[in-house]
């Protein structure tokens, strides 16, 4: 198996703050890889130096076998590496079909002026992505709720909105932060079934979350960060049981995580 | 050139330009730094402040030292009430707040024309003798300026440093969460900082008055010299204000005496956009989150 | 097909006709009036709407990306005098001075463009209005090639037809519409798309593979040269052009008409135009309540209609054609 994400020493400092502290780890094609830690672990300054949303101080980034490090996060996307955030994922004043439309922007977008002036042998590369944007909505769920303006969706799909809208660009890797964060235990079984999905269909899948029992159920291997270091990394049994890893999250209790 | 009576004379100036731009810019730095305004009426309130102490002067007969802070008062107490109508819905917008005082300028300006007419006048001088002290001319109307300049600048040190209300203005600056987690009325202290701000524009206008000339137009000036102060020394940051007072102003004079006004100008401007580009937090401010 | 469907059916039809009728109707009543109604003052005033719309509608081009730009009035002033010099000391046509105009100005945008575009929010606006501050004191030191504060005079009109005042009003017009057109296009199309993610989140935008530099600086030197061309063809029609034309309150002028107008639609800046050109003319003894007005206007509209008048207008017309419930079917 190939690796389609290698990380190598990632460190990043925001003044005398350690965010993120001489990672490496890897992701193989087609494995769920689960990133957790206690809060302030460091694991979304991890996954924005990855997106090149921010810039590391060192270490390094290969994707798909090319190093990407610096990279400017659109660039990335093209290449196949998607990300999405807590907050602020979906564009509000947007419908949810303009939405996931957007996300395709690296399909439509071939050169800037035959974009800006919709000449008409886009026509067909825009047809195409809109019955596209449909396919995934149809997937995801949200085909009924096409044309609500986003804001109007309730909490749960709006997360369910930003996985779409990360597919919609066709990545290869998908790093999904915290999708399961506020749903009820129904919702989150939903978007763990969509990432299932999303996985059988050949992305790999690199999710942060704190919802243990779903991590557990989803994943091939978890890493856990712990002050901005990497603690240690393996199968979910192990992990949920290693003491160390209990210790990080809960102090000196002697129960594997997640019940 | 480099003779005492030129370089005293141009030091001299530098420090009053130094202490009337430092007087704008505070108050222009507070409100940004406070409330995340960017007070475009700024200006405006000095040139109502220097308007009042005309009248004062004029009509009144008071003495100079009596109308300054008069005026002063008058024009921060009526700030308030602008304050509650037109800012207070902005706070924290900034862009939308920008352009709401932007409208306030228009109509602060052009009311003063229908009221003032829009001529440039001149206020009677209440300081003409001029002090020498061996090959050093010292005109009094400058160093009544800086006397009251420096005596403002030091009660403000001393409010924003030693008060409870300054303390509070300092952390709300800082970040408004933690303050109001810390039980500071963040309402009140946008308040006090208005008044604050306000207050110190007037006095600015009322200086600048007695040295040149007065009009419904003569904000843009200090406007604009607060945008540069406020840049160089970092926006939302009070000693970046004092110190980026005290460097243009000290500059201006220098380079305008040798290289004429229109260098000074430009090299001023020039040095905005390559620290903008370059440190848009200025020299002492801190990097936006 | 139920009765509903076929009426809603002919409905939609009605409207696609009714648009295309309402549209040829609007450009018979823009071409042909001038020609009924005479009056020189009318057509001098509906040019200057023209003119400054092109202006408003480039700057509303940046201010969609969520840019302020207060220094708009310098890429004006750009093409204004880069056409007003070619044209008097260099003795060329003036198509060569319109395009040279608006080359100089998109040249100085898509220089400094990618620089200062990496700024945002307030620091972008102090840079911008930092920035129409210096090119406007060139105009007033560069004696030599501008003339200084005194300005350039007797800048000569296009062509002998165009001393015609209705003339010149149809080629405003016809070069209002063009960019209107264009800008038009642009806003619609995906890039525009892109345009309105940007300005509602940079981040997502960036993380959706949004190349938001390149957009921003594209459109910044796009929404330059029209300015320039404005620049150009208002400096052959008032014929007298100095640095007081391109200061700071011209600046202003643009982003109050967009900001009254709406800022979130074409119709916005033409609206803002149409407002801030004619009322100043037919208020003519009252300037000073004008402008307290706008600034009252301005204020209002920030607070409470912050999509403008076209939005305001939008509002009212939907209440006033809310269908009404009698009874219940």
């Amino acid at each position: 198996m190939t690796r389609i994400l290698e990380i190598a020493g990632l460190s990043k400092s925001f003044g005398a703050l350690k965010a993120v502290d001489d990672i490496s780890f890897h992701v193989e094609e087609g494995e769920i890889v689960g990133l957790i830690g206690p809060n302030g672990a460091g694991k979304t300054t991890a996954i924005s130096l990855i997106s090149g949303a921010k810039r590391p101080d060192a270490g390094g980034v290969v994707f798909r076998g090319e190093p990407v490090t610096n990279l400017p996060p659109h660039r990335l996307v093209r290449k196949g590496l998607v990300r999405t955030f807590q907050a602020t994922n979906v564009y509000q004043s947007m419908s949810v079909r303009e939405n996931v439309y957007c996300g395709a922007f690296p399909a439509v977008y071939r050169d800037f002026w035959s974009a800006a002036l919709a000449t008409p042998s886009r026509r067909e590369l825009q047809h195409g992505t809109w019955r596209r944007t449909d396919r995934i909505l149809a997937q995801l769920g949200l085909a009924a709720q096409a044309d609500l303006p986003a804001s109007q969706l309730p909490y749960g799909g709006q997360k369910t909105l930003g996985v779409a809208i990360a597919l919609a660009s066709e990545p290869r890797l998908m790093m999904l932060d915290e999708p399961a964060a506020g749903l009820s235990a129904e919702e989150v079984d939903h978007v763990a079934e969509v990432i299932r999905a999303v996985n059988r269909d050949g992305v790999s899948v690199l999710v942060v979350d704190h919802n243990m029992r779903m991590i557990s159920a989803l994943c091939h291997r978890i890493i856990v960060l712990h002050h901005g270091a990497l603690l240690t990394e393996g199968a979910p049994q192990q992990v949920t049981s290693d003491p160390r890893v209990i210790e990080a999250y809960l102090g000196k209790r002697h129960e594997p995580i997640g019940g | 050139m480099f003779t005492v009576p030129v370089l005293s004379q141009i030091v001299l100036n530098g420090f009053v330009l130094a202490a009337i731009y430092t007087l704008v810019a505070l108050g222009f730095t507070l409100i940004f730094g406070i409330m995340r305004i960017i007070n475009f009426a700024h200006g405006e309130f000095a040139m109502l402040g220097g308007f009042l102490v005309f009248f004062m002067l004029q009509v009144a007969n008071m003495p100079f030292f009596v109308a300054l802070p008069l005026a002063s008062f008058a024009v921060a107490g009526g700030g308030l009430v602008l304050e509650a109508l037109v800012y207070r819905p902005f706070y924290q917008k900034e862009l939308q707040g920008m352009i709401a005082t932007i409208g306030l300028s228009t109509v602060i300006v052009y009311s003063a024309v229908l009221l003032f007419g829009s001529h440039q006048r001149s206020i009677p001088a209440s300081f003409t003798a001029i002090f020498t002290i061996g090959p050093v001319i010292l005109p009094a109307d400058r160093l009544a300026v800086l006397t009251v300049a420096a005596i403002a600048l030091a009660a403000f040190y001393v409010f924003i440093t030693f008060t409870r209300i300054g303390l509070a203005m300092r952390v709300v600056a800082q970040d408004l969460e933690i303050a109001e987690a810390q039980g500071i009325n963040a309402r009140a202290t946008y308040r006090a900082a208005f008044f604050v701000a306000t207050f110190l524009a007037a006095l600015a206008g009322g200086l600048l008055a007695q040295l040149y000339s007065l009009s419904p137009f003569m904000g843009t000036l200090p406007l604009v010299k607060s945008f540069i102060v406020v840049i160089l020394g970092g926006l939302g940051s009070i000693p970046g204000a004092a110190a980026g007072g005290l460097v243009l102003g000290m500059f201006e004079s220098f380079v305008s005496t040798f290289y004429g006004l229109s260098v000074a100008q430009f090299a001023s401007l020039g040095a905005v956009i390559v620290l903008l580009v370059l440190r848009p937090e200025g020299l002492l401010g801190r990097a936006e989150r | 097909m139920s009765e509903q469907a076929s009426v809603g059916i002919r409905f939609h039809v009605a409207i696609r006709r009714s648009k295309l009728l309402r549209a040829g109707a609007a450009l018979l009543v823009l071409v042909g009036w001038p020609l009924v109604i005479r009056g020189n003052y009318l057509v001098y005033i509906a040019t200057l709407v023209c003119l400054y719309a092109i202006g408003a509608m480039s700057l509303h081009l940046i201010l969609r990306m969520g840019q302020v730009s207060l220094g708009h009035a310098a890429f004006m002033g750009l093409g204004g005098y880069t056409s007003a010099v070619l044209v008097t000391a260099a003795d060329l046509p003036f198509v060569l001075g319109l395009f040279a105009g608006g080359a100089v100005a998109g040249m100085l945008a898509g220089l400094i463009g990618p620089i200062l575009l990496r700024l945002k929010g307030v620091y972008f606006v102090l840079v911008t209005f930092t920035l129409g501050e210096i090119v406007r004191l060139v105009f007033v030191e560069w004696i030599s090639v501008t003339g200084g504060s005194s300005g350039i005079y007797q800048i000569p009109a296009p062509a002998p037809l165009f001393l015609d005042l209705t003339a010149y009003y149809y080629l405003a017009l016809a070069a209002a519409m063009l960019v209107g057109l264009f800008c038009n296009r642009l806003l619609s199309s995906d890039i525009g798309r892109a345009m309105q993610a940007m300005r509602e989140s940079e981040s997502l935008a960036e993380a959706n593979g949004i190349p938001i530099l390149r957009i921003k600086v594209v459109m910044f030197v796009v929404a330059a040269v029209l300015v320039g061309f404005q620049g150009s063809l208002e400096a052959h029609f008032i014929r007298y052009i100095s640095p007081l034309s391109y200061d700071f309150s011209e600046s202003l002028r643009f982003l109050v008409m967009n900001v009254i107008g709406g800022l979130n639609s074409l119709a916005g800046p033409i609206l803002g135009a149409l407002f801030l050109v004619v009322l100043p003319e037919m208020l003519r003894g009252w300037v000073e309540i004008q402008w307290v007005l706008y600034g009252i206007a301005l204020i209002l509209i920030i607070r409470y209609v912050p999509g403008g008048l076209v939005d305001f207008a939008a509002r009212i017309l939907a209440f006033l054609m809310a269908p009404r419930q009698v009874g219940v079917s």
